[in-house]
């Protein structure tokens, strides 16, 4: 029986080592596979974007589409200029309100468009519309369009991107 | 329980007959190199996938993309010391692999086929790492590249259709990297891995070779020589961690750049070839084919040459020696060369020349990014890079204060600030100043306003500052400056916006960003020195209108600046 406790022993010695080999190769593997998921790879800026002239916005006008455009981006190991990030619908709805909404439909983000003929917003993908303030009118989404915080300097208008998270009732940011 | 899984199991075509395999001889030591190469190889395709989940194969990316993992992906330079390293370890172990198989005479029949897929399969190892070495992207990789790529070149007839097909047409691009990385993690995986399988069936189905025509009983593979394969991977995946973690990864050297000049060295695997083709003078390019094909070719016909029954490595003396012969050749020319250039100071100095320029652009691309146009771009990202580089190319010849054929004022730290106006008031046409310009030998120049009280001059020189938009203007000097200027400069000079003075230059916004840049773009203006007072060229054609920015921002920048402020911007 001796024989048969040293081949067990080599058994478990055997996949101890083994064992012990494939963790250490498994930690840095997965250590490093994981680590964009804990890191902002894609920076956007936080500071307030020009849109231009505020009288460009009149009362009566149709929601004018503005692309949000960030000067610089860094994405990963490369830096990229006049990226853009995405829309939003700006226009003045009384005189002295301007309202802009990000064209990132709040149920599952794809780009919202304006019907012309119906005059509201309508998302292609599943037919959510939302009146031109942005409140939510028919279709699948669970809460109105975001707006996105807008402030006047010198005379012109400018724009902090935000992106919410989708297919919720509550506005929480991304 | 178990036995009930295994049940299932064999029922269902999965698993042996139920028989321990057995080893003829016995478990021994020298059989685990075999086991050692599959773990290897394993290490390689983990982290290569671990790599291939961060990099890019495109030519404005890839170093970019490597930097990254190096430099800011946690654990990144592991990874790559593992995946480059561990490639060196293959070709170690498979070295060794190779002196056991031929001390044993395992290649005799029936294993020949064993041994020719084991040749066949370092030759695939090779290529992986060459198809791998040119994905970084960086000056090392790069130029052995192109080393490489050019002896296949010459091959005779089809030398130019393979250079085309390897590089994806006529020169390096976008399209080398997608091949090459199509090699690299598609096609030389899945050749290797179809090699390596019937290698190991048929070795495993033959059963090892034991030294000499010793017989000892049999022992079963699991687990007497399983543990010792774990146990030799464990020693050698200890020193290759080891190994990795002393080198902190693998180097990574400047972004590939065929205009700057680079001393290319292949893989040291390859440090033999390179020696020999060294040696061989002109004709290099046969040697550097030829050898290879030579050594393949002896290796190869190994089991061919030494037939018969014969194992006793005592009765095989001729065909060991050729080979210990071949391998010492080999080792010797690979040292040569290591020797070579280890002895060799001038080549030192441009290695650590290289070596910087790699560092600043992994420094300059982990705080800046590497910029879309491309990593050699990178250095670009510097401050006041795209300034420097014009400043240098067409301001230093009449404006550095080392140029030897300098033909206008000193340009430098400093120049435009308090102390620099004092001197230049006081003399104008100080060498430093004027003093080199057909300006000053003419009735034209500038008087020194060297009979000014101490008060009147820091009042006058306070005003001037102002003009430059610097932020820490004294006011009430600089209100008492403008009546030393109505007495004193009026007569020449005007301070009002784009008026230009009687017979010198306007003084409005002197030494500001907008007044450079106007400047630089027409010195000859009637705002400034007019048609016939300045020899300066003007480079509002030449230059951009950013460009022009660029300089002046520059200029702007060196009046605060200090020598060693300057010196740090270019570490070269």
């Amino acid at each position: 029986m001796a024989d048969e406790d040293r081949r067990k022993f080599l058994k478990v010695a055997t996949c101890a080592i083994g064992g012990g080999v494939g963790l250490v190769l498994a930690a840095p593997v997965l250590t490093l596979l994981a680590d964009p998921a804990g890191k902002i790879t894609v920076t956007t800026p936080s500071a307030p974007l020009d849109l231009g002239l505020v009288e460009q916005f009149r009362v009566g006008a149709q929601p004018h589409k503005v692309n949000v455009i960030a000067p610089i981006v860094k994405d990963a190991w490369m830096a990229s200029r006049n990226v853009v990030l995405g829309a939003a619908w700006v226009h003045r709805t009384a005189p002295d309100k301007i309202v802009a909404l990000s064209a990132v439909c709040p149920h599952l983000g794809c780009a919202v468009g304006w019907d012309a003929a119906a005059g509201n917003f309508l998302c292609p993908c599943h037919d959510s519309r939302f009146s031109p303030e942005g409140t939510k009118l028919t279709g699948p989404s669970e809460r109105g369009m975001d707006e996105l915080p807008l402030q006047v300097v010198d005379g012109r208008l400018q724009l902090t991107w935000v992106r919410y998270k989708p297919g919720q009732t509550n506005r929480e940011q991304a | 329980m178990k036995a009930a899984v295994r049940d299932f199991l064999r029922e269902r075509g999965l698993g042996g007959d139920g028989a321990p395999a057995m080893i003829a001889g016995g478990a021994s030591f020298a059989y685990v190199f075999g086991a050692v190469l599959m773990f290897l190889l394993v290490v390689e395709a983990i982290s290569g996938v671990a790599l291939a989940a961060f990099y890019a194969p495109s030519s404005t990316d890839a170093w970019g993309s490597v930097a990254y993992l190096q430099d800011q992906a946690r654990l990144g330079w592991m990874l790559r010391g593992v995946h480059y390293h561990g490639a060196s370890a293959i070709v170690i172990v498979s070295g060794v692999h190779l002196v056991q198989t031929a001390l044993y005479g395992a290649y005799k029949k029936p294993r020949e086929l064993v041994w020719w897929l084991g040749i066949l399969l370092m030759v695939l190892m090779l290529a992986w790492a060459v198809t791998g070495y040119v994905l970084r992207w960086d000056q090392a990789g790069f130029w052995a590249n192109k080393v490489e790529v050019g002896i296949a070149a010459a091959t005779p007839v089809l030398g130019e259709a393979i250079k085309k097909l390897a590089l994806g047409g006529n020169d390096y691009g976008n399209l080398t990297l997608t091949r090459f990385y199509a090699l690299h993690v598609m096609i030389l995986p899945a050749l290797v891995g179809a090699v390596v399988v019937l290698h190991v069936r048929l070795a495993r189905k033959l059963g090892p070779t034991p030294l000499g025509d010793r017989q000892h009983a049999l022992s079963p593979r699991w687990p007497d020589q399983t543990l010792r394969d774990v146990i030799a991977i464990a020693m050698v995946f200890a020193i290759l961690l080891a190994y990795v973690v002393s080198m902190h990864g693998a180097d990574l050297a400047a972004p590939a750049d065929p205009s700057a000049p680079f001393d290319a060295r292949p893989l040291w695997y390859f440090r033999w070839l390179f020696e020999l083709r060294e040696l061989a003078g002109s004709a290099e390019k046969l040697v550097a084919m030829a050898t290879p094909a030579v050594v393949g070719g002896a290796l190869v016909a190994l089991p061919l040459l030494d037939r018969g029954p014969r194992r006793d490595p005592r009765r095989r003396k001729l065909y060991l020696g050729g080979l210990a012969g071949l391998l010492a050749m080999i080792g010797g020319l690979t040292v040569a060369s290591l020797v070579g250039d280890a002895g060799n100071d001038e080549l030192a100095k441009r290695d650590a020349k290289a070596e910087q320029r790699a560092q600043l652009a992994r420094k300059l691309a982990r705080e800046n990014g590497v910029p879309a146009s491309g990593a050699g771009d990178v250095y670009a990202t510097a401050p006041l890079a795209v300034a420097r580089g014009l400043f240098a190319t067409r301001c230093k010849g009449c404006h550095d204060a080392e140029s030897k054929d300098r033909k206008g004022p000193v340009i430098g730290p400093g120049h435009g600030n308090r102390a620099w106006l004092t001197a230049f008031i006081k003399n104008p046409s100080g060498d430093e100043f004027w003093g080199r310009t057909k300006l000053a030998k003419t009735d034209a120049a500038m008087k020194p306003l060297d009979q000014l009280s101490p008060a009147d001059l820091e009042a006058i020189v306070e005003l001037t500052y102002a003009e430059t938009g610097a932020t820490d203007v004294v006011s009430a000097k600089r209100d008492q400056g403008a009546a030393v200027f109505e007495s004193m400069c009026g007569d020449c000079h005007a301070r009002e916006e784009g008026m230009p003075g009687t017979s010198g230059p306007g003084l409005a916004g002197v030494g500001s960003r907008a007044y450079y840049l106007s400047f630089v773009g027409n010195p000859k203006s009637a705002f400034h020195m007019g048609p016939d007072k300045s020899q300066m060229p003007r480079f509002d054609k030449e230059l951009t209108l950013a460009e022009r920015d660029a300089v002046a921002e520059y200029l702007v920048w060196l009046r605060t600046a200090t020598p060693a402020e300057l010196a740090k911007l270019d570490p070269f």
